[in-house]
């Protein structure tokens, strides 16, 4: 049998919410040993947010904390206590990688900073991601995604044409950053290995988040120009939008990417009239009238069911996606194929259901150890097995109600 | 000395297009030497919006000098056989290998996983598609949108009409090529162990997703309604439950007018949120905005007071009237120092030039100038400050093939190859 990739490697991880917590996720997926701090006396954001089974509120049964956090051990601390930081300290001398997420400064309150923790393993990589990164006169800033996707310039580019915006669903950059992260703690790592030597790496949503929109800084700096709202629209492709399908709040995505599949999509909604229609054959034409060709789609998808239009459309080689809902989303016969669903034993669930790793790998394909941890889970395992604790000192932390 | 960054040790070839650029200007980032294989015409990605108004048509995309930038150019035409064998020459010194022919539009041979890891076997190839390259949709047109739509975040973006909206720039490959760096590297560690590459496989679809905060997966919990959609004309307009998912997950009720722009504010109520309200009505009693009839609110609790009918949605709307006013004193530049001294969740909505000019980004140095062929440009810096010799000052997006020869001299004699 392959080992895992990232067999062997220890990873001590003080995230929570999202964007830290993706991190130490795909490192789990891939072999490495993960142990998750967290404490029932302060309850971490993600475990508020659902989806929670029947929707009935339960932080010990939320989906979303159970997708950010599969594959993990879990080890209950409270780290307000001095007993709890003397754990992390031995915790980040096993470790190679350490990831946390608090607000800038917090974990110097608990003498467990970088400069402490890397006297004690100096060849530790520790990272911290936060919103606005550890330095800089904001790095005092507290918020979640969606102020950093303010932050980030997001929040301004999502409305119709002319606004008001109205930004992009959820927390944006806590859904960029963690790729970032990632690849940072990996490129790390692998300098660590060849070298014995530590780092620390800090992590900002908000610059994370910029790193997508680069084109668009880049445009702004020669030219003075800022990306508005535009709708659905797109420069390079007309028709580019959304329409309703048959159905209440049914919807399709359609993009012609060039002139030919214009005229094969034209051909389909108005006949040889409307693809041979010398007004529209060049993008340039098909631009100036825009509002009016998205109205004949609209009036051709709008009396079709959603099945047939991604039919016709797909046989003609015309870029189309139904919209789907999160109703809809499991049932994807693509998804399903892919095994994008991975469903794992969950002692009050019965039985939690998480996506699968991004990348399907040939030889070493993601493995998925276990659901994410309830409270204190792995306790005694991290305690006695991982940090070699014996019963006395067990007993003292327990009886120091430290373990919580 | 140069830092020469935590990759210097290691080549990529990037044979990606708009699609999947991102992923080996990251690996540039960090050192990589990362050489972007270009047909005749040059890779599509030189072709992307937007486009600097003054620089020579080709050559002027904005996109390309942002993704492009850190690696070098070869043109190279693998369809012929002068070519393959140039491409071969050039993996057999590879450690990784990007490209994003998409299955709609004819694979070439010559990316075919078996062919190539005959030439390196130690190869590491990453191949991003929009479906992947299995299933019954692998063979579908697609395009930035509809990925957008098949993979959750679309429906779930609505306009104040809930009209589903996109973002205003692409997105959906950028999530893609993300992560195809992070599995190129994941699978440069499994090697380290067997001496082994490997085929990776990547979805677009399946990476968006986790631009839903999981909502996509409410069905696999009978979550109903975990994201609200509109009722149906003439349906009985159902008593719905506050929004208790906390962060932010509606944010089209978040922005706020100050007097020159926007403020995004989640106006949160229950226990996950409402800790941060709470915040912000005990400064506009401070500062005397603030009626007495708010002045008991706990926003923690606020949904059971208004689940029992002892509030109504008019308090409700009342207490955002109050709110609105008091935004309009405030101006864009006070909110961030608001938002650090009062612990209030509260951010301006900037544009990209408030981004050029932020005085944070400025004290991190964030924001580099890279000198193009045709005038200099602004780009983000490393995305992870604090490993100095980590990642690599860059340069800008090459010309088409303008390091063909430099390369093509480098690379081991086809006679010490043969004979390998």
């Amino acid at each position: 049998m392959t080992a895992q990739p990232m067999q062997g490697v220890k990873v001590l991880d003080l995230a929570w919410v999202v964007a830290g917590p993706l991190i130490g996720r795909s490192l789990a997926d891939y072999g490495a040993t993960v142990v998750r701090i967290e404490s029932s006396r302060r309850v971490e954001t993600a475990r508020l947010m659902g989806p929670f089974p029947n929707g009935v509120f339960d932080v010990q049964q939320c989906t979303l904390y159970e997708n950010t956090n599969a594959g993990k051990l879990g080890l209950a601390l409270d780290l307000r206590r001095p007993e709890a930081q003397a754990v992390v300290r031995d915790l980040a001398a096993w470790a190679d990688i350490a990831v946390e997420s608090f607000t800038p400064g917090q974990m110097a309150k608990w003498g467990l900073d970088y400069a402490v923790l890397s006297a004690i393993n100096p060849s530790l990589i520790m990272v911290s991601t936060s919103l606005m990164g550890q330095s800089g006169p904001y790095s005092g800033f507290s918020g979640y995604g969606n102020h950093g996707a303010a932050i980030a310039g997001f929040q301004n580019i999502v409305g119709p044409v002319g606004g008001p915006p109205v930004g992009p669903f959820g927390p944006y950059t806590d859904f960029v950053a963690p790729r970032f992260g990632l690849v940072a703690v990996l490129a790390a790592l692998d300098h660590q290995r060849r070298t014995g030597e530590g780092c620390y790496l800090d992590v900002s949503q908000a610059e994370a988040g910029m790193q997508f929109l680069a084109p668009q800084i880049a445009d702004a700096s020669v030219t003075g120009r800022n990306q508005a709202c535009a709708g659905n629209r797109d420069v390079g492709m007309t028709p580019h939008g959304v329409y309703r399908s048959l159905g209440w709040d049914n919807w399709v995505a359609i993009a012609a990417r060039d002139d030919a599949e214009w005229a094969a999509l034209a051909t389909l909604v108005g006949g040889e009239t409307l693809a041979g229609d010398p007004r529209f054959t060049s993008l340039e034409g098909r631009k100036a009238d825009e509002d009016a060709l998205d109205a004949l789609i609209e009036a051709w998808t709008s009396g079709r069911p959603t099945d047939d239009i991604e039919t016709a459309l797909q046989a003609v080689g015309v870029p189309v996606h139904r919209l789907v809902a999160t109703e809809d989303f499991m049932t994807d016969p693509q998804l399903i194929e892919r095994g994008h669903f991975v469903r794992l034993d969950h002692p009050l669930m019965g039985q939690a259901v998480v996506e699968a790793s991004h990348y399907r790998m040939s030889k070493t394909p993601a493995e998925y150890q276990r659901s994410a941890p309830t409270y204190g889970r792995d306790n005694e395992h991290v305690l006695r097995d991982l940090l070699g604790y014996d019963d006395a000192r067990i007993a003292t932390l327990k009886e120091a109600d430290v373990l919580v | 000395m140069a830092a020469k960054g935590f990759l210097a040790d290691y080549r990529v070839l990037d044979l990606t297009d708009h699609r999947g650029a991102l992923a080996g200007h990251m690996l540039a980032q960090l050192g990589a030497d990362v050489i972007q294989v270009e047909p005749p015409g040059g890779s599509a990605a030189r072709l992307q919006p937007p486009f600097a108004p003054d620089w020579p048509v080709g050559e002027n995309s904005l996109f390309w000098a942002a993704y492009g930038s850190g690696k070098r150019s070869i043109v190279c035409d693998p369809n012929t056989a002068e070519g393959l064998k140039a491409l071969h020459r050039l993996v057999a010194t590879a450690d990784c290998l990007f490209e994003s022919a998409a299955p709609a539009e004819g694979r070439p041979p010559w990316l075919d996983p078996a062919a190539l890891a005959a030439v390196n076997p130690r190869l590491i190839q990453v191949s991003i598609t929009p479906f992947g390259l299995t299933g019954p949709k692998r063979d579908w047109a697609d395009s930035e949108i509809t990925l957008w739509a098949a993979a959750g975040p679309l429906l779930l973006t609505r306009g104040l009409d809930d009209h589903p909206l996109r973002i205003s720039a692409p997105q959906a490959y950028l999530h893609a090529a993300g992560d195809a760096a992070g599995a190129a590297l994941i699978a440069h560690f499994a090697r380290l162990a067997s001496d082994e590459g490997q085929h990776i496989d990547i979805s677009v679809q399946q990476c968006v997703p986790q631009a839903t905060l999981s909502a996509v997966l409410a069905k696999a919990v009978e979550h109903k309604d975990f994201v609200p959609r509109p009722p149906p004309p003439g349906a009985q307009a159902e008593a719905k439950g506050p929004d208790l998912s906390g962060s932010g997950s509606r944010t089209r009720r978040s922005k706020w007018s100050v007097s020159d722009g926007l403020a995004e504010m989640h106006l949160g109520l229950g226990p996950a949120v409402g800790g941060s309200t709470n915040k912000l009505f005990a400064w506009m009693r401070r500062e005397g905005a603030l009626e007495e009839r708010f002045w008991d609110w706990d926003w923690t609790t606020l949904h059971r007071r208004l689940a029992s009918g002892d509030l109504t949605e008019a308090d409700l709307d009342a207490a955002r009237d109050a709110v609105a006013a008091f935004m309009l004193t405030l101006r864009k530049q006070d909110l961030m120092t608001i938002a650090i001294e009062d612990g209030i969740r509260v951010a301006p909505v900037e544009t990209i030039s408030d981004l050029l000019a932020s005085p944070h980004e400025a004290a991190r140095g964030f924001f580099r100038t890279i000198n193009g062929p045709f005038g200099d440009y602004q780009a983000p810096g490393p995305f992870a400050v604090g490993a100095a010799d980590g990642f690599v000052d860059i340069r800008p997006g090459p010309r088409l093939g303008e390091h063909t020869a430099e390369i093509l001299a480098s690379l081991p004699s086809e006679t010490a190859e043969s004979a390998r």
